[in-house]
């Protein structure tokens, strides 16, 4: 299979720190990939690397095949990396159905289809198409900005922590929802929610203090209570 | 955002009625509310240009002034030199559509070159637009030979022109015109940009919009439309002089945005129409109190007032109004059922 991103030997820098210093990473098409590892391991740091949104110091970071270092964000974007960021990222004056429209690079009848189906799928959306995004609730919030990543037909989506600060049973809506997600697109998913990593990937990496020290099938990890409590602290 | 796609069948009556009721204000009024509603419907505009700007980018331009001077300029300079017909009108608008344009790039190429985010830059922008709007303002002053300086330029108009009562139509259809193109600029894709890049620019980007051409884009279209009203305000004043590159000419389409109610549009029509009136008025009560001489002090006051007590304008005022009276409402029925 061959491999849709690809980043090795990482170091990313914000001002004075290096946040990143040995981050490889692999992930093929199809794939939907956990990077898991504790509070301040550097996956939001990687996922903005990514996006040009953290300058980067070394390495190389490949999207089939092409260098993606130093390419300005919006090229990023265009190139079909759609970014979900921990915030939301979501436009508070505008309604839902204007985030979503703005998200879109064309107005064609397969983007639209595609707003369709995006919105089968958060059926919150589509009840509160007209509203203000300032008004939503944080979990209405997060498929808001996870749907607008859907809108157009990227080749990965990288989504951060998105069950952050939000209840178990809209954990639950959107773990179904992104497992749907993955069955089509490539994921990058940054999680600190073991259970909703496990339920969505089928792959996962751990970063540790600015590096990735582990990899392999989700499958294993689940079994693995060692690992699971030494890079995760899972108990 | 409040503008929208949607007219409802209320809406389009009341403006059918408003526009009926504007056809008939120069045939029941004197030549000065002729003149004065000409001067609002051109500042209208004006002021639009200003909040494709403020309210729809979020971009504070106080150089702004100089599409509408020049503008105003290049009507007069032309007549003056080559002859007051309307041949000579439409290349003085093409003139200004082209100068306003390459202008506004040369700006927004200096302005945005830092790329940064945040209040500093937005500052350090406003600054730099102040001094490129001052360059303009004393090159007009120090060019003597075809600006007349700081005495001003007068100039004899086209004959098509002269009759108020005929300019008072044109103005208004100018106004209605301007409106509508930029209502379709700020409701097109573009515009929608243009508004997440006012809500959260690096958001706008990892959408994948290159922000600083979209910025590029909105300071040229407001550009060209204050341009435009230059044109317009020039015809109908028959006088230019550097008064109207000033930075005290920019604040006043940044008034008329904040009373009439920024990120509207329809707001900078409420805003021309509130502050030139009351303009208007201080200036004829002069003759009651010589305070009312010093009408500038008045206008300091009603700024610090909108922003206080009514900071989203008239037409937030209203939206504001309204919104309550929808929830009144709604609460009522729920306490119904």
């Amino acid at each position: 299979m061959s491999s849709l991103l690809k980043a090795s030997n990482v170091e990313s820098y914000i001002g004075l720190y290096t946040i990143l210093h040995d981050v490889n990473l692999e992930i093929n098409k199809g794939e939907a990939v956990a990077l898991l590892g504790r509070n301040g391991a550097g996956k939001t740091t990687f996922l903005k690397t990514l996006m040009n949104l953290v300058s980067t110091r070394k390495g190389s970071i490949e999207l089939e095949g092409r260098s993606i270092v130093g390419v300005p964000t919006h090229k990023i974007a265009k190139m079909g990396i759609g970014y979900v960021p921990e915030d939301y990222g979501v436009f508070d004056a505008l309604t839902i159905e204007e985030n979503l429209r703005v998200a879109m690079w064309k107005e064609d009848k397969e983007t639209l289809e595609r707003v369709d189906s995006v919105l089968d799928l958060f059926p919150d959306l589509k009840v509160a198409y007209k509203r203000m995004a300032s008004t939503l609730s944080g979990g209405q919030r997060q498929m808001l900005s996870i749907s607008r990543a859907l809108v157009n037909e990227n080749r990965i989506i990288l989504i951060d922590e998105p069950s952050k600060g939000l209840a178990p049973v809209v954990i639950e809506k959107l773990a179904h929802a992104l497992k749907a997600i993955s069955k089509d697109a490539t994921v990058l998913l940054v999680e600190q929610n073991f259970a909703m990593a496990c339920a969505v990937a089928d792959k996962y990496y751990i970063i540790s203090e600015g590096r990735t020290v582990n990899n392999g099938d989700i499958k294993d990890l689940m079994q693995n209570k060692e690992l699971q409590h030494k890079h995760l602290g899972v108990m | 955002m409040m503008i929208t796609k949607d007219f409802s069948k209320k809406r389009l009556i009341i403006l059918a009625l408003l526009l009926a009721g504007l056809s008939v204000i120069p045939h029941v009024s004197g030549l000065s509310t002729i003149t004065l509603f000409s001067r609002i419907f051109i500042m209208a505009i004006y002021a639009m240009s200003y909040d494709i700007l403020r309210g729809y980018m979020g971009f504070i331009n106080l150089g702004h002034a100089m599409f509408f001077g020049t503008g105003a300029y290049a009507v007069g300079v032309m007549f003056r030199n080559f002859g007051s017909t309307l041949p000579v009108f439409l290349i003085a608008i093409v003139f200004s559509v082209v100068f306003s344009s390459i202008a506004a790039f040369i700006m927004g190429k200096i302005v945005f070159r830092s790329g940064g985010k945040g209040p500093v830059v937005v500052v350090a922008g406003a600054m730099t637009t102040l001094a490129l709007g001052e360059i303009v303002r004393h090159t007009a002053e120090r060019w003597r030979s075809v600006t007349m300086g700081a005495d001003g330029l007068s100039y004899r108009i086209p004959e098509i022109f002269s009759n108020r009562i005929l300019f008072y139509y044109y103005a208004l259809i100018f106004m209605i015109v301007m409106t509508l193109v930029l209502r379709q600029f700020v409701l097109s894709p573009t515009g929608r940009v243009l508004m997440s890049i006012r809500e959260n620019e690096q958001r706008a980007e990892f959408l994948g919009y290159d922000t600083q051409k979209y910025k590029l884009i909105g300071l040229q279209v407001a550009g060209i439309a204050s341009g435009l009203s230059g044109v317009m305000f020039g015809v109908l004043n028959r006088f230019a002089n550097t008064e109207l590159l000033s930075v005290q000419q920019t604040l006043n389409a940044l008034l008329m945005t904040l009373v009439g109610g920024t990120g509207t549009l329809y707001g900078a029509i409420i805003g021309s129409g509130f502050v030139n009136i009351v303009q208007s008025q201080l200036l004829n009560f002069r003759s009651v109190h010589p305070v009312f001489e010093r009408w500038l002090l008045f206008f300091g006051a009603m700024y610090v007032i909108v922003v206080i007590f009514m900071p989203r304008g008239f037409v937030g005022l209203y939206y504001t109004l309204t919104d309550k009276q929808k929830a009144k409402v709604q609460k009522s029925a729920v306490g119904k059922s």
